[in-house]
């Protein structure tokens, strides 16, 4: 009797086949893309997505091309975030064109297909149960047809904003094998510290993704009236030096941040002179400047603020 | 997954696949030298994963199409989540059918589940028959209820008793 090797294929499914076309598919729309840029976070809630948003609208200003992928597939905030909540995704044969915010950016979102924003992410299934067996793998195709199957044209930047965890990382290196870089959000309290040591031990030493640098988010409050800066955790720990090191920048809280936010209007935009949009900015450049080849974490440590 | 026919000592090839019926799907392969045919079903659990990969079972002829898992699989898009670009040429006759892309509604079909029919039309279990349904493996279970059902309406019986399980049971290969 012929065994499992002296059979040709899979009795004709080419599921190697299917799988490969998929993975070409991505590194086909990934040609004329120059830097693909991931945003995690250890912790939930910390700010990647505002950081995203903002990092983009920074990037957009400064003349590049950008695009934006909410891979928070079943917890997406970026159409909203960034105003363009309503748009409408127009779907041709070579791909859907990504909705576009008024100074340009591009972002694709599990939001621009629900019909409101406390739906659901429901996948067809027989029971609901099989569904959820199988989610994190829609998940999963979601992204891969979000990066493959936009339209995005010629990109300098494409950001992705994953769900808070270091457990989508793995799948996006799979995606994208030549992942750019990794930007960790973090707020300045000691147990999340240790989340981003594990976040960085995650991408660095395990996945071999380089880091481009840690964002302290929420560290201090600029009051409006008098421009001092406040620190806003009591227990506050200084960032570890090792982190200090890679540190992009710490951006300020600003409850116009938020609320821009929650209106859909570029902070960045609308605030250029607030503390937290010239940290922002700053963060940009230092993005900037990594793909440029600038050896960002060997700059003095108090270079970094 | 390889099938080989054991008789011929060749490897059979990829025939056919139906819709999920609750949450199955049933694809069936054939042996190129003496035709012999053999049915694979998968679970509900299999099914999903199937679909949660996009891969198609049989392989796929058609170039995949933009965001088909996306547009065929979420239960909550809004009704023009993805609305096709209107050229004016082709505006008239995409309105006619409602703006719903040709090929996307095709790769959607192979994977949705089959409709429900809108009113019970099948004929009865009787407790006694559904006992015995039950005993049947649950790999296969989808399968041979609908061949029992068929077989009773094909033969006028309004009610699936023993009896006429016992009639059905000459056409299928599976113990029940
Ligand atoms: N620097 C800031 N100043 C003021 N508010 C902020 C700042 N950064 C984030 N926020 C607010 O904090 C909340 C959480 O931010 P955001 O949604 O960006 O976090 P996230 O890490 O993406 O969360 P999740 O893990 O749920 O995806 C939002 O309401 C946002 O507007
Ligand atoms: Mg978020
Ligand atoms: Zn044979």
């Amino acid at each position: 009797m012929k065994s499992y090797k002296e059979l040709p294929s899979d009795a004709g499914s080419n599921i190697i086949g299917q799988v490969t076309a998929q993975a070409n598919r991505v590194q086909k729309r990934l040609t004329s893309v120059k830097h693909t840029v991931a945003i995690m976070s250890g912790k939930g809630g910390v700010g990647k997505s505002s950081l995203t948003a903002n990092l983009a609208t920074a990037l957009t200003l400064k003349g590049n091309a950008v695009g934006v992928v909410d891979a928070d597939i079943n917890g997406p905030t970026l159409a909203k975030m960034m105003g363009v909540r309503n748009a409408t995704l127009t779907y041709t044969p070579a791909g859907v064109k990504p909705a576009i915010t008024t100074l340009g950016t591009k972002l694709i979102s599990m939001d621009l297909l629900l019909a409101e924003d406390d739906a659901p992410v429901l996948w067809n299934a027989h029971t609901q149960k099989d569904a959820f067996t199988w989610r994190s793998t829609m998940e999963v195709s979601a992204l891969r047809e979000f990066i493959a199957d936009t339209e995005w044209g010629t990109l300098d930047y494409l950001l992705l904003d994953l769900p808070p965890g270091t457990d989508r990382l793995p799948n996006v290196v799979e995606l994208i094998p030549n992942l750019g870089g990794v930007i960790v959000v973090t707020i300045p309290s000691e147990v999340s510290q240790l989340i981003v040591k594990k976040s960085v031990t995650m991408t660095r030493d395990i996945l071999n993704v380089p880091i481009i640098g840690i964002v302290e988010n929420m560290a201090s409050y600029v009051c409006q009236h008098c421009g001092e800066e406040e620190h806003l955790f009591v227990t506050e720990e200084p960032l570890d030096d090792v982190f200090q090191k890679i540190s992009l920048g710490a951006v300020p809280f600003d409850p116009r941040l938020a609320r821009a936010s929650d209106n859909g209007i570029a902070y960045l935009d609308e605030h250029p002179d607030a503390p937290a949009s010239k940290a922002l900015i700053q963060i940009a450049e230092k993005v900037q400047a990594f793909f440029e080849g600038e050896d960002l974490h060997a700059l003095p440590v108090g270079a970094v603020s | 997954m390889k099938f080989l026919c054991t008789d011929c000592d060749t490897a059979m090839k990829f025939k056919d696949v139906t819709r999920p019926e609750q949450g199955s799907v049933t694809a069936l392969f054939e042996c190129p030298d003496c035709f012999t045919e053999i049915a694979m079903f998968l679970n509900p659990s299999e099914t999903q994963m199937l679909k949660s990969l996009d891969l198609q079972l049989g392989g796929t002829n058609a170039a995949a199409q933009p965001m088909q898992m996306v547009r065929s699989q979420l239960e909550t898009a809004k009704s023009d989540a993805m609305p096709n670009e209107v050229s004016p040429e082709t505006s008239a006759s995409e309105t006619a059918e409602g703006g719903k892309c040709p090929f996307t509604s095709v790769i959607s079909d192979a994977f949705q589940e089959a409709p429900e029919p809108a009113e019970p039309t099948g004929p009865v279990w009787t407790p006694e028959a559904l006992e015995r349904l039950d005993r049947i493996p649950s790999f296969v279970r989808p399968m041979a209820k609908m061949g029992i059902e068929s077989f009773a309406k094909e033969n006028g019986h309004d009610e699936i008793t023993g009896t006429v399980m016992d009639a059905a049971r000459g056409n299928f290969p599976a113990q029940f």
